[in-house]
């Protein structure tokens, strides 16, 4: 299989005679880089080579078990074709997209009201604050997860007897609702965390704009709108990226409450699908194979992000 | 002439090593150790067996062997269980050419071992001389193709549990011993609020297991390839008596057994009863308050056809192609689950499932238990369930998947589809799995 690449050709020698001096002013670098990049092509190019050529490979058995003989060889974009045409791989795709449309915008607003409101010049103890909403972020995602599960459970959580109080029945882990009790607990880690990219970029802002404004009689509104949000566009922009990012990469939130709610399967993110496919089904082409879909999918997805925001910028 | 430069032996040595790593990097699991010649023994030399389970304080067990084999000293490693994590470690490993010598696979998983020549065939060490120490259908469910890939570690034959007080309620005295009999109490027991049971949509393997006590046997290994079966008439049976427990709000769906929502609903008196496996006593007596409200009864049968019980989980100590001690591995094995000595100190330390040996339960299983009101229900209950299963069963080498794809089928049951129309789905399905893997599979014929 990977033996049809190449392996990485040798520089070509710099073919103009140069004196000593020079060839060790043109190593230099490289000697300071090379722990970089060994690390780098070790442990991120290499094994992005392996699972590429991993997903144009097929294993063929004979017999029961294989127990007769195994062979592998190219395979085409084949494991691409069955990798896309597993309904529950591209429904979980499918549903990260709606997942993402409905969640990142929530979260992209919440944060940036968070980090104006604690900017603004009335806000009350806004380090105590800032600190509040970050600490979440400190939770790791699997017990953040665990957290939660345990109000999502009837007959556990205090939210269903405060819920009865007012006639509701709400039931958070049902196949039409887990994915919106998943979104909130993703909203309550990471919002904070963006928020705190957000106000390191408010605080970047010159207080001589604010002075000019406050000259002007412009109002908090006004100061919002017309120099706080145009100036941490390159912040909201990085946040959104990341957030589309994430949500393609949903993966832990997911496994957790896997236990606790019977509507999420073991391909309910795209994530969660090549992990089955590769260390419960075995089937490590096809996985490999859907890795890159996720890798193209979200590449694409930033990619178009990036092209839209920068047509709407003067 | 070529002089080398530093950079240029530097850039080679880079790119061979590279090339080197990717020409190693097969796809794991496509070398079978099975037609290598066997290991011999390691002769008098003392050795250390690494072994990679979910038991609790495995260690403990290990140290009762480990005091009277100095020669033979086998090490606990903890994993998650099965596919929560223990699985996926061992295949990493097993692909990396790191594993233990012993590792815990449970017996419907075996099967998908072997697909990946992960476990060493037994009956080349001599497993097969121990054949006659074991449960009957446990060995046969570690037998495949004239070779033995696993020794039984603990089962789950199945039986009932159930709460008297709960079930008096409504005017039942005891027990159902019949599906027919069980659906009647379903609906009385729904009239005060209350479910008999759940059916868990989410993990299929319970499913199997009820078409198992009807008689069906899903896969066949023929010669020429496997044979599948899942659309026989005891496996529409019971999906059908199923759909119609369902569409009666008969049966819980939201929760399976056992997850926190159950013990909730379990220690308000609002789930009845649990259909499960003999390891689930020790489940059940962690619904709080529940002492002395519950009792085991015989699991309900099918009138005229099937079984008296059926196997619910159930694991094996498998000896692993990256041992470098197949046949040390193996006397340990057979020592730890057929001695009276193995056997009490897995039950007492690791609280494992029902003992594989064919005549000893185990010293603290044959009295009564104090949760259970003195009932002495291992031996009443489980033993004759351990001896009335269907022996006919095997496991197939892509379980796990088949049942991800029949709970997919299962959960669509919400937006209408039936569990039959999902069984015939599922099976399709499969048999696509089977030919992506390469093998050859084939309908049965009626």
């Amino acid at each position: 299989m990977t033996a049809t690449l190449e392996p990485v050709r040798p520089r070509k020698p710099v073919t103009k005679p140069s004196t000593g001096r020079n060839k060790a002013t043109a190593r230099a670098p490289w000697m300071l880089l090379a722990p970089f990049l060994a690390l780098f092509i070790l442990t991120f190019v290499l094994p992005i080579i392996v699972a590429i050529g991993s997903s144009f490979t097929k294993v063929t058995r004979s017999g029961l078990f294989g127990e007769s003989g195994i062979s592998s060889g190219f395979a085409g974009f084949s494991n691409y074709v069955q990798a896309l045409e597993d309904g529950n791989f591209t429904a979980s795709i499918g549903r990260m997209l709606l997942f993402g449309a409905v969640q990142v915008p929530v979260m992209i607003v919440l944060c940036t009201a968070l980090a104006l409101m604690l900017e603004s010049a009335s806000a009350k103890w806004p380090s105590f604050f800032r600190a509040a909403y970050f600490l979440p972020y400190g939770v790791p995602g699997v017990i953040a997860t665990i957290l939660w599960s345990f109000l999502y459970i009837p007959g556990l959580s205090p939210l269903f007897d405060a819920a009865a109080l007012v006639g509701v029945t709400p039931d958070f882990l049902g196949p039409s609702t887990v994915l919106w009790s998943i979104a909130n607990i993703v909203l309550w880690s990471y919002t904070g965390y963006n928020m705190l990219i957000i106000v390191a970029q408010l605080k970047a802002i010159p207080a001589e704009l604010y002075e000019a404004a406050r000259v002007d009689g412009a109002s908090t509104w006004r100061v919002a709108r017309s120099i706080q949000l145009p100036l941490i566009r390159p912040a909201l922009l990085l946040t959104t990226i990341f957030s589309i990012i994430g949500t393609l990469q949903l993966f832990a939130e997911a496994q957790v409450l896997m236990t606790v709610s019977p509507a999420i399967d073991s391909q309910y993110t795209p994530n969660l699908s090549a992990y089955t496919t590769a260390f419960a089904y075995n089937d490590y082409n096809v996985a490999a194979a859907q890795a890159v879909l996720i890798a193209v999918v979200a590449f694409a997805l930033s990619f178009t992000f990036l092209k839209l925001t920068n047509r709407k910028s003067p | 002439m070529a002089v080398l430069t530093r950079r240029q032996v530097l850039g080679t040595g880079l790119g061979a090593l590279a090339g080197g790593m990717l020409a190693g990097c097969a796809t794991p699991g496509t070398v079978s150790v099975n037609t290598a010649p066997t290991i011999a023994p390691a002769g008098g030399e003392k050795i250390t067996l690494t072994y990679w389970a979910w038991l609790k304080d495995l260690q403990k067990v290990l140290d009762v062997w480990n005091a009277a084999n100095p020669n033979v000293q086998v090490e606990a490693a903890w994993i998650p269980g099965g596919n929560s994590g223990g699985y996926q470690k061992l295949y990493s490993a097993l692909a990396a050419g790191a594993g233990p010598d012993i590792g815990q696979i449970e017996l419907r998983s075996l099967p998908e071992f072997m697909l990946v020549n992960g476990v060493v065939d037994l009956s080349r060490y001599g497993a097969n001389d121990y054949a006659s120490r074991y449960d009957p259908t446990l060995w046969q469910q570690v037998s495949y193709m004239d070779g033995v890939y696993g020794i039984p570690q603990d089962s789950g034959p199945m039986a009932m549990f159930y709460q008297p007080e709960v079930f008096q309620t409504v005017g039942a005295t005891g027990a159902p011993a019949t599906w027919p009999q069980w659906a009647e109490l379903a609906a009385e027991l729904r009239r005060l609020d209350v479910y008999i049971d759940c059916f868990p949509l989410a993990d299929a393997s319970v499913f199997a297991a009820l078409a198992g006590q009807a008689g069906a046997r899903w896969f066949r290994a023929e010669e020429d390839g496997w044979v599948i079966n899942m659309t026989d008439d005891a496996t529409l049976m019971v999906a059908d008596f199923y759909d119609q427990a369902i569409d009666k709000d008969l049966v819980q769906i939201g929760y399976g057994a056992y997850t926190p929502a159950w013990f909730a609903a379990a220690s308000q008196g609002s789930i009845a009863s649990v259909v499960t496996a003999s390891w689930g006593d020790a489940l059940v007596e962690g619904v709080s308050g529940g002492a002395g409200k519950w009792r085991g009864a015989p699991m309900p049968v099918w009138e005229g056809s099937g079984f008296g019980s059926s196997y619910l989980g159930g694991s094996t100590a498998a000896v692993m192609s990256s041992s470098k001690h197949p046949r040390e591995a193996l006397e340990f094995a057979v020592w730890m689950t057929t001695s009276q000595e193995g056997i009490d100190a897995m039950i007492s330390n690791s609280g494992i499932g029902w003992s594989p040996a064919r005549d000893f339960i185990g010293t603290s299983r044959q009295g009564g238990s104090e949760f259970f009101s003195g009932q002495a229900y291992n031996r009443e209950i489980f033993v004759p369930a351990a001896k009335d299963q269907n022996p006919d069963w095997s496991w197939w080498p892509t379980t796990q998947q088949s049942f991800n794809i029949l709970s997919d089928g299962f959960r669509r049951k919400a937006s209408g589809t039936t569990l039959v129309e999902s069984i015939g789905e599922a099976e399709r399905q499969i048999m696509t799995v089977f030919e992506n893997k390469g093998l050859t599979i084939r309908k049965e014929q009626a």
